[in-house]
């Protein structure tokens, strides 16, 4: 099947080219030479009713294939022969078909290959050139190449040579036709600084062997571009912009993952109330494959400033303006995108820092990754959010993607795709139970075009027939709401075409299983046919790269601001932050209807409590605290937990590889911390009925070892609570209380903990029945100067405790025993910041003192390495809200 | 997975592995079966394999993203698709040999389930003179993993077919178990549930 799909591609694409290349100058003289031998094309189609295999032939140094093939003849068309004599067919005689015997090289040294390069009669073998041009790096260098070329023309030219004079010729100009498509479609090969050996090489020769030539001055003329875009000229020319380095584009792209010379822009005020989309945030970072060179990239942004103010917002930014910059950015990438980097033995076997010889290509992946953590980290930054409002980003999400697939962008298209199906953001149950009908049907039908079943044939299928088609305009059986998409498109806007981009990975792993697959030399002598079916792949490429042309969408700085400054959470954050915004109730339940009524069973509790905290008096937590240790510059994956990488103001200015404005803004950073924290005092459930609740539900779906449940317990010696769904309340599900000491670790690391000031939690104790086990955290700062009471008193305002604070005592809870605050302390200084800050505040009257791990939480074994901190609750709530969550879920 | 009208039974097998061990060839192996037959892997059916094993026919859906690995965020949807995973890594490659547990604990939180099929792949024997992880240390991993383990030659195509075998043997297990364990656990939890009970029974009773 495949073979086929790649001819009818070829074909196609072949088709459009040629219309295309009149009109531009660029030489195509490969995709040309498709057009011509279409079956050529790769590897021979045996089933082709006018080709037969005919058998091998061995000569020294190379083996053939011989085929022989039926050339059919067509009588002149009845139509001319009517009007030009009125003669009957049967008149005119002629040849209806003869056979040919054609031959091509099936292996050889690499002497018989270069000197494939002209036919038998000495005419150009214009597929063979493309192919050889294409893969002869996998088995010989431009050097050698070169020598041979050079060395064989230089042979041809010898009058004694036993060849006719004609022969001679022919063969010679075959010879400069192939450096012409060399020169034209490698440039690249050249690109040797300092000293240029090839590029000298044919210099020298071109000039003394024909000077002035057409050959010899477009030498020089290449030479000079080549030589140019190597100094890093900003005007460098396409061919020799292929090799990345001096594209002033990629290096703003690239620009922002190499993250110390990245400026910081747009530090808003925190958000209003109104507008609570906080995961803006000025810097992120995402795995850096490229070693940071550009030190100059910052520039660019910078000089951006101002004018219009860049999107604060992502759903501010219309659905199609971003698909748009996607593909924007993607075309940018791809059409640099060097075939021959993404072959088998250069991807797949490079050695780790020798990205540089596939940079190309790991731009794209890079980019790829850019888009899906940032599907990701946009779903999850406000840990505070309803699930509907989360519902409503993957909604956005999902019209980005239906936008891209119209624009036929299906590199960014599967970014989010994968985006939406990576775990942190696939087991939000809860989020996507918010998710229109329509807009899930939209999901499932994109995600359909990258099915892998059938090795990816749905996707392969699709690029076949739209791969340079104009616009998108297949529509599966299924595919109702493209269908009406592009209905909407046709009315508006059909007249503009698309290109298309392609998800380079299909392409990656086809050419690194024919690497696999195919060996690499078939006695003794290089496998040529193995560069064939090599080239098909690459061939695919090409094509689509041209397509791509056909894309004209101008950058927009707003955006490419907006992009920059979009803090990204790695893929740890992303499932503690996950896990905290909906427990793991494992994966083949919740979502139905137990869980949704269980949910709005305690909301409706908690509202009446009314100590909820409301989303505007928090600022995604997580999202400043992760964007804060994204600006210390350490890979957050280096970090022991999300929380732990939360970095306060003085690591801040700790970190010195930092513009100066950013440290400038500590300041308003260290007050957005003070309001992060605050987001994070939420109410907790102790961690033990949180994973009573969720190995519960295990057993009504699928089974599940008891505690192993809780993804929590492997990873996370050190998870904390940020306390995340205050808004929505989902008591049941709370587990995410902190877990353990392990963060506990000196006083820099904590989130919690700034310079001046600390952030304390405080949770109250209560003996009221309506908590039932609930514990409520608040999270107050508490300044260098502030005494008991005054925190005291402060306490109780958040939690919305009337009287006077006489009647409370504070203390610190620790590991193994709590730390009663004496009544006139500066707390500032009595509290021990060697421990988490978490406190309780607790009413005098009785025995006050009662210390220690009272609760049942052992008496279950159950969760046990969970929670040190049984002293919190008192225990009878506790054993309350586990009898109602059993009662739930058994 | 499974299809009407083929009374074959169908597993999605999913290959996993750092670059550069092999994983491409072991896969291409055993679904290449007969050596001097060319085979396309670029082609639809690339990757089904229709085979009998103890008795049974099946019908073998090999996903391998050789290639792909760079495209990180892509993992977690491949992982949440198979019946049964291929952790391979190459003997010849410490590094590869750790990545594997990371495999196996990226397969755990995506999929929460520790009894997932799962076979640890030691590749390469046939460079035993560049050995770097010793068949202990891989039977070790595996115990922790709590899953199969075998060493294999691709190059040399020496238990190849074996490492499937066992595979499709533990998704056969795993199937036929999960209604068994299913029963269990409710028991499980009705124990715990009874002595919860009874625990605040005796607490309110002092």
């Amino acid at each position: 099947m495949a073979p086929q799909l790649v001819r009818t591609l070829s074909a196609q694409f072949t088709d459009t080219f040629l219309k295309r290349s009149e009109s531009s100058l660029n030489s195509m003289v490969d995709l040309r030479c498709i057009s011509k031998y279409p079956w050529r094309f790769g590897e021979v189609n045996f089933k082709q009713p006018t080709w037969r295999y005919w058998g091998e032939e061995k000569c020294p140094g190379a083996i053939y294939t011989v085929y022989l093939k039926k050339v059919r003849y067509h009588s002149p068309s009845k139509s001319i022969i009517n009007v030009s004599g009125g003669e009957s067919d049967d008149d005119i005689s002629h040849l209806e078909w003869e056979t040919v015997r054609v031959r091509f090289i099936k292996a050889g040294s690499l002497e018989k290959l270069v000197g494939s390069l002209a036919s038998e009669v000495g005419e150009l073998e214009s597929t063979y050139v493309n192919v050889f041009l294409a893969t002869y790096r996998t088995f010989a260098s431009p050097k050698q190449v070169l020598n041979l070329l050079l060395e064989r023309y230089d042979e041809l030219r010898n009058p004694n040579s036993p060849m006719r004079e004609a022969m001679r010729d022919q063969n010679r100009k075959t010879l400069r036709q192939s450096i012409h498509v060399w020169l034209d479609q490698y440039p690249e090969d050249f690109q040797e600084p300092p000293n240029y050996p090839c590029l000298t090489q044919l210099e020298s020769f071109t000039s003394r062997v024909m000077p002035d030539s057409e050959l010899d001055q477009k030498v020089h003329r290449k030479g000079d571009l080549i030589r140019r875009s190597a100094k890093g000229g900003p005007h460098c020319s396409n061919a020799a912009g292929s090799t990345l380095k001096c594209s002033p584009l990629i290096n703003q792209l690239l620009s922002t993952s190499t993250m110390p010379t990245a400026p910081e822009f747009n530090v808003k005020s925190p958000p209003s109330a109104s507008n609570g989309k906080g995961y803006h945030h000025p810097q992120y970072h995402y795995t850096n494959l490229i070693p940071s060179r550009h030190p100059s990239a910052g520039n660019l942004t910078t000089t951006n400033h101002g004018i219009i103010p860049p999107y604060s917002d992502f759903l501010e930014i219309p659905e199609t303006i971003f698909a748009q910059q996607l593909t924007r950015m993607d075309y940018e990438l791809f059409k640099r995108v060097i075939p021959h980097q993404c072959l088998g033995s250069v991807w797949s076997r490079r050695d780790k820092g020798r990205d540089r010889d596939c940079v190309s290509v790991v731009a794209t992946v890079e980019q790829f990754n850019a888009v899906c953590y940032r599907v990701i980290s946009a779903i999850l930054m406000e840990p505070e959010a309803k699930s509907s409002a989360r519902a409503k980003i993957i909604s956005k999400w999902v019209d980005i993607a239906q936008e891209l697939r119209v624009l036929k962008n299906f590199s960014s298209l599967k970014a989010i795709i994968s985006g939406l199906q990576t775990n942190p953001v696939y087991r939000l149950k809860k989020a996507w139970s918010h998710l229109p009908r329509d807009k899930l049907e939209t999901f499932e039908e994109l995600a359909r075009i990258f099915s892998e079943d059938n090795n990816a044939l749905a996707q392969r299928e699709l690029l076949v027939r739209e791969g340079t088609a104009r616009f998108a305009d297949t529509v599966g059986e299924n595919d109702h709401h493209l269908q009406k998409v592009l209905q909407k498109h046709s009315e508006n806007s059909r007249a503009i075409s698309y290109g298309t981009i392609p998800y380079l990975g299909t392409f990656l792993t086809d050419l690194t299983m024919i690497d696999t697959a195919i060996p690499d030399t078939t006695e003794g002598l290089i496998n040529f046919d193995k560069r064939r079916k090599e080239f098909e792949v690459l061939a695919q490429i090409k094509l689509l790269q041209g397509a791509a042309k056909a894309y004209h969408i101008d950058g927009q700085p707003r955006f490419s601001q907006w992009w920059d400054s979009v803090l990204v959470l790695d893929e740890r954050e992303a499932f503690e932050l996950s896990c905290q915004i909906e427990p793991n109730l494992n994966s083949g339940i919740s979502g139905g209807g137990s869980a949704a009524s269980k949910d709005n069973k305690y909301k409706r509790k908690a509202n009446s409590l009314g100590g909820f905290h409301r989303k505007n008096d928090s600022i995604a937590s997580t999202g400043s605290s992760s964007a804060s240790s994204q600006l210390t510059g350490e890979h957050a994956e280096q970090q022991p937990s999300m929380c732990q990488s939360a970095s306060s103001s003085d690591i801040l200015s700790q970190s010195d590889p930092m513009p100066d404005h950013q440290q400038s803004r500590n300041g308003a950073r260290s007050k957005s911390h003070s309001a992060l924290s605050s987001a994070s005092s939420n109410s907790s459930l102790p961690s033990m009925d949180a994973s009573l609740a969720s190995s519960g539900n295990n057993t009504t779906s699928k089974s599940e070892p008891l505690g192993a449940s809780t993804p929590l317990k492997g990873s996370s010696a050190s998870t904390k609570s940020l306390g995340d769904h205050g808004s929505e309340s989902k008591a049941t599900s709370r587990s995410m209380s902190k877990t353990s000491v392990a963060s506990s670790g000196s006083a820099t690391d904590s989130p919690y903990r700034t310079s001046e000031f600390y952030i304390i939690r405080v949770s109250i104790e209560e003996a009221g029945p309506e908590t039932e086990g609930v514990i409520m955290y608040k999270s107050i700062m508490i300044g260098n100067h502030e005494k008991t009471k005054e925190v005291i008193r402060s306490a109780m305002m958040k939690h919305g405790l009337e009287g006077s604070p006489e009647n409370y005592t504070l203390s610190q809870v620790l590991p193994d025993k709590e730390l009663l605050i004496p009544e006139k302390a500066n707390v500032y200084y009595a509290i021990s910041t060697q421990h988490d800050l978490n406190f309780t505040l607790r009413e005098k009257s009785e025995d006050l003192n009662t210390v220690g791990g009272t609760v049942s939480r052992d008496s279950l074994g159950l969760g046990g390495e969970g929670t040190p901190r049984g002293s919190r609750r008192p225990p009878r709530d506790n054993s309350k809200a586990r009898r109602k969550l059993l009662g739930l879920v058994l | 997975m499974s299809q009407n009208g083929l009374p074959d039974q169908r597993y999605r097998l999913v290959v996993l592995g750092d670059g550069g061990v092999g994983k491409s060839a072991l896969t291409l192996q055993y679904v290449q079966r007969n050596f001097l037959e060319y085979h396309d892997p670029t082609i639809e059916d690339a990757y089904i394999q229709r085979t009998t094993i103890d008795g049974q026919p099946c019908l073998l859906n090999i996903l391998d993203t050789a290639g792909q690995a760079e495209f990180t965020a892509m993992r977690e949807q491949y992982m949440r698709g198979g019946e049964g995973f291929i952790i391979c890594y190459s003997i010849a490659d410490k590094h590869s040999f750790l990545e594997a547990e990371e495999y196996r604990k990226l397969i755990l939180k995506v999929r929460a389930d520790d009894k997932v099929p799962v076979i640890l792949v030691g590749n390469k024997i046939d460079l035993e003179d560049q050995r770097r992880v010793s068949t202990e240390d891989g039977a070790a991993l595996a115990n922790k993993f709590n899953c199969k383990f075998i060493e294999t030659s691709a190059a040399d195509r020496r238990h190849v077919d074996e490492a499937f075998q066992i595979l499709v043997r533990e998704i056969r297990n795993h199937q036929q178990g999960d209604d068994q364990t299913k029963e269990h656990e409710i028991s499980r939890w009705k124990k715990l549930w009874s002595s919860i009970v009874k625990k605040t029974k005796r607490k309110r009773r002092h």
